[in-house]
């Protein structure tokens, strides 16, 4: 170990020279600007999956799931995927958001926003599945334990019914979370925005913002709950959603390392998601100098070892399977392996275990191209960790005679090809009207926030004749 | 960084203070003590001595994977007392030769290594590829090779960079780190499965490494803290380590007392939930007898009392808090182990022997004689670290 290296410094994580004025200007404007012709194009495309969404559910509310490619050892199938698929996506937004700021990872401030929009269109996605999977969806209010005369109770000992609380409390939090973390932001587009009506709206939802000294003290407080709030639910979530797998006896679900397996993939595939939008966004709306290689750097970083953490898992679930000398256990893995679902087992592997891997070198961590393609690859693979684990179990069960294979039908991709409908019309809205940077939280990581004039080396710098705004510039009045 | 505040402290351990003997005294009392003990009952002996190893190692390796964590993320929070995990985890090597014991007790203490034992038993018979004494003495020196390595490579960089200031090493430690951590979490995971799981060799649980290393790194934290605020009554480092690095070590605390319970409790709902005889097994002997007492109070001890108290923000602050708390966790992680191990002997119930705490004696004055030995002749903060200066910029709000 003689060879020596070079000490790598830490990189700015906002580039270019840019100020408060500039920063507000590069990511409000993208508001503020008319509607660029390419958003409308994206938008009427999202409206027409949304639509195919909609006559997928309403033929379903319609016919019943026999539409659906269910069938007797399999009775989950694409629904249940896709519910899980989308509640994981949503939660590296709140990792982002919550953990990441409980870290003080000051990188995050770039793509928390961002990130956290995903969260909550995911979210949104995913609740629809379990619920027009119940069949008869007029009556889903039955899942929420009110009162009623028929003394009919859900059945509290079910993890679907936990799911129901798990994924609405976090949907709750992650609404508030973002909303809170808005308000400022919001303010900062009610000074600029010129339209009457654009005044009022953001206004109204800015809540009297005026960047007083008592309302940042009380922003920050609220800000810090509701990320303490968050953090536990990123962990409980998709805990209870594996649960819903784990607590059963079905041979390849009912294993311990469920609950730490399904969060680190839904990890995994969240930051693969927040990281495919990412490099499209800041291509298209020029946020380069916030959104920066070092950020996809760092985020690469964290899909590498999210990666490594659901390979680990893997090879847990095949190592005890064959430890345990459970004849079951030991079948379902062979079959995996070798049996009928073997292509889309070794799909899996290939594209979350061995895809990532490429970024253990730096090169390959700053290369745009490469980390966007394997960002999507990553979200195929995850999406068929969950086809393996929900199709495999159930349709080669316990006794060879009842074994069936599991096709979807056309329904079955018209609605979830028609989620991404759903999802995107939000993402896009989003983009369009609320800013997609964090611009109070940014403009706090930047050199201009450390008012202490000193540079890299430590060395005392006279402050520039251009004298940097306040921060309360924008919306002082 | 010329707004960072200066090293006021003498990094040096006070020379006139003779911990190490004393602790290698202690060692060395307690080891000759359960030898005779070995003599009187060789059983209860490897059992309280897989306890005591166990329950000391598991903050070797908690603190491996700390230092590991530090590098991989340029931490700064935890800078300035870097040195102590590095230190521990930088004898891994040396202590693994207290783990021949274990392997000299072997057929004491694995029923695997018994023929009659497995013979005849299907389940066992499949096991044998990987079950089997030498293949488990290749694996151990596998282990101990790897964390070994990892550990005094690291503190070797470290202590290098105090006397040549070349910054570069940090880029070394990165590099050394990052898969130290993959392979680190695989051969932890598997070492536990060695060690405590298959002492019931029917037994499986896929969460086991991750229980085993979730309840290690809860108790790492405890350690610092009883470590740090000793050598502060003492004098040393009390300007270094700060307010702001005692809060963050708490919060570290806490959050790892949640992780902990979330794993515990995930691995016995589930295991629970499901009720298939051959994994609820080793809870059912776990809840019967005297046993049922420590399971329970596990939840009291070692979650539900520190989660109240630390999740309070004054609490992080109060160094009597602290050492409550700490001690109590610490107190519950040997507890823990105890009760993984021992019902294999004692099925009936808890069965206290004078063993259990002559090798707590034995082996811990062992274990912090060779730390205090190794803490001494170095800096006791890494004097050149490029991040010094921030972390000890840490203010209180921080």
């Amino acid at each position: 170990m003689s060879k020596t290296y070079e000490y790598v410094h830490e990189p700015e994580l906002v580039k270019g020279d840019h100020n408060f004025k500039s920063i507000t200007a590069l990511v409000t404007d993208i508001n503020l600007r008319p509607t660029p012709a390419g958003w409308y194009i994206a938008f009427g495309i999202s409206n027409i999956l949304l639509l195919i969404m909609l006559v997928a559910i309403g033929y379903l509310i319609w016919e019943g799931t026999g539409i659906w490619g269910l069938n007797t050892p399999a009775n989950w199938g694409w629904a249940i995927v896709n519910f899980v698929w989308w509640v994981g996506i949503g939660h590296a937004g709140t990792l982002i958001s919550a953990i990441l700021f409980l870290f003080r990872q000051n990188w995050r401030t770039a793509i928390n926003r961002f990130a956290e929009a995903m969260t909550i269109f995911a979210v949104m996605c995913a609740g629809i599945f379990p619920a027009i999977h119940v069949g008869r969806i007029w009556v889903i209010y039955w899942v929420f334990p009110i009162p009623n005369q028929m003394a009919m109770w859900p059945n509290f000992s079910s993890p679907l019914l936990w799911d129901v609380f798990a994924v609405s409390t976090y949907f709750t939090v992650s609404l508030l979370f973002w909303y809170v973390g808005l308000v400022p932001d919001l303010a900062t587009v009610r000074d600029r925005i010129k339209s009457k009506v654009g005044k009022v709206v953001y206004g109204t939802f800015a809540l009297g913002w005026r960047g007083s000294n008592r309302h940042w003290w009380t922003y920050e407080k609220a800000y810090m709950i509701l990320a303490g709030l968050a953090t536990p639910l990123v962990l409980s979530v998709h805990s209870i959603v594996s649960f819903d797998f784990a607590v059963s006896i079905i041979p390849g679900w009912h294993t311990t390392i469920f609950p730490p397996y399904f969060v680190a993939g839904a990890i995994f595939s969240g930051f693969a998601m927040v990281l495919t939008l990412m490099i499209v966004c800041r291509k298209i709306y020029k946020l380069e100098d916030i959104m920066t290689i070092d950020h996809m750097e760092k985020m690469n970083m964290i899909l590498l070892v999210t990666g490594m953490m659901v390979g680990f898992a893997y090879l847990m679930e095949v190592f005890i399977a064959w430890y345990s000398g459970v004849e079951y256990e030991k079948a379902i893995f062979m079959l995996r392996a070798t049996g009928p679902y073997a292509w889309a087992y070794w799909i899996m592997i290939t594209c979350n275990v061995l895809s990532p891997q490429f970024f253990w070198v730096k090169k390959y961590r700053r290369n745009v191209a490469l980390t966007f393609v394997i960002s999507i690859i990553v979200n195929i693979g995850m999406w068929f960790e969950r086809f393996v684990i929900a199709v495999t179990s159930l349709s080669t069960d316990f006794m060879p005679s009842s074994w069936g294979y599991y096709s979807p039908t056309i329904w079955d991709v018209l609605t979830y090809v028609g989620t991404f409908g759903l999802f995107f019309t939000f993402f896009l809205l989003f983009l369009r009207f609320l800013p997609m940077v964090a611009l109070a939280e940014i403009k706090n990581v930047m050199p201009q926030a450390d008012p202490h004039n000193y540079d890299k080396n430590g060395n005392f710098v006279p402050p520039s004749v251009d004298v940097p705004e306040p921060i309360r510039g924008e919306t002082d009045r | 960084m010329a707004t960072s505040p200066k090293l006021t402290d003498s990094v040096k351990f006070p020379a006139e203070m003779d911990t190490t003997k004393t602790l290698f005294g202690v060692g060395i009392v307690g080891l000759i003590a359960s030898g005779v003990g070995f003599f009187l009952n060789h059983e209860q002996f490897f059992f309280s001595y897989l306890t005591s190893y166990t329950f000391f190692t598991s903050f070797a390796l908690a603190a491996l994977f700390l230092v590991m964590i530090h590098h991989i993320t340029r931490s700064s929070w935890g800078t300035v007392l870097l040195r102590i995990p590095e230190t521990f985890s930088s004898n891994i090597w040396i202590w693994a030769l207290f783990f021949i014991p274990v392997l000299l007790g072997m057929g004491t203490l694995y029923s695997w290594t018994d023929p009659d034992y497995v013979t005849g038993d299907p389940i066992m018979e499949g096991k044998v590829p990987y079950l089997n004494e030498l293949f488990f003495i290749l694996r151990q020196i596998f282990y101990f090779g790897v964390w070994g390595w990892l550990g005094y490579r690291l503190h070797k960089a470290s202590v290098e960079m105090d006397l040549t200031k070349d910054w570069g090493l940090t880029t070394l430690m990165r590099k050394i780190s990052a898969p130290g951590i993959l392979i680190f979490s695989l051969t932890l995971a598997f070492a536990s499965f060695d060690w405590l799981m298959s002492l019931d060799a029917h037994w499986f649980s896929t969460m086991f490494g991750v229980y085993f290393f979730a309840m290690s790194f809860q108790a790492l934290f405890p350690l610092l803290f009883l470590l740090i605020i000793w050598m502060q009554s003492k004098g040393i480092l009390e300007n270094t380590i700060s307010r702001g690095h005692i809060y963050d070590l708490g919060a570290w605390f806490f959050a790892f007392t949640v992780f902990y319970a979330y794993i515990a409790f995930s691995q016995f709902i589930l295991i629970y939930y499901a009720n298939i005889p051959e994994a609820t097994i080793w809870y059912y002997h776990r809840l019967e007898g005297s046993w049922a007492f420590i399971s329970y109070s596990l939840i009291f001890g070692r979650f539900a009392i520190p989660f109240l108290v630390l999740l309070n923000r004054d609490s992080k602050h109060s160094r009597k808090v602290l050492i409550f708390t700490s001690v109590l966790v610490l107190f519950m992680h040997f507890i823990e182990l105890y009760w993984i191990a021992m019902p294999i002997m004692h099925g009936h119930g808890i069965s206290i022997s004078w063993m259990d705490f002559a090798l707590i004696f034995g082996l811990g004055g062992i274990f912090f004689g060779l730390f205090f030995q190794k803490l001494k002749k170095h800096n006791l903060v890494p004097v050149n670290d490029p991040k010094l200066g921030e972390s000890m910029a840490k203010h209180y709000h921080q």
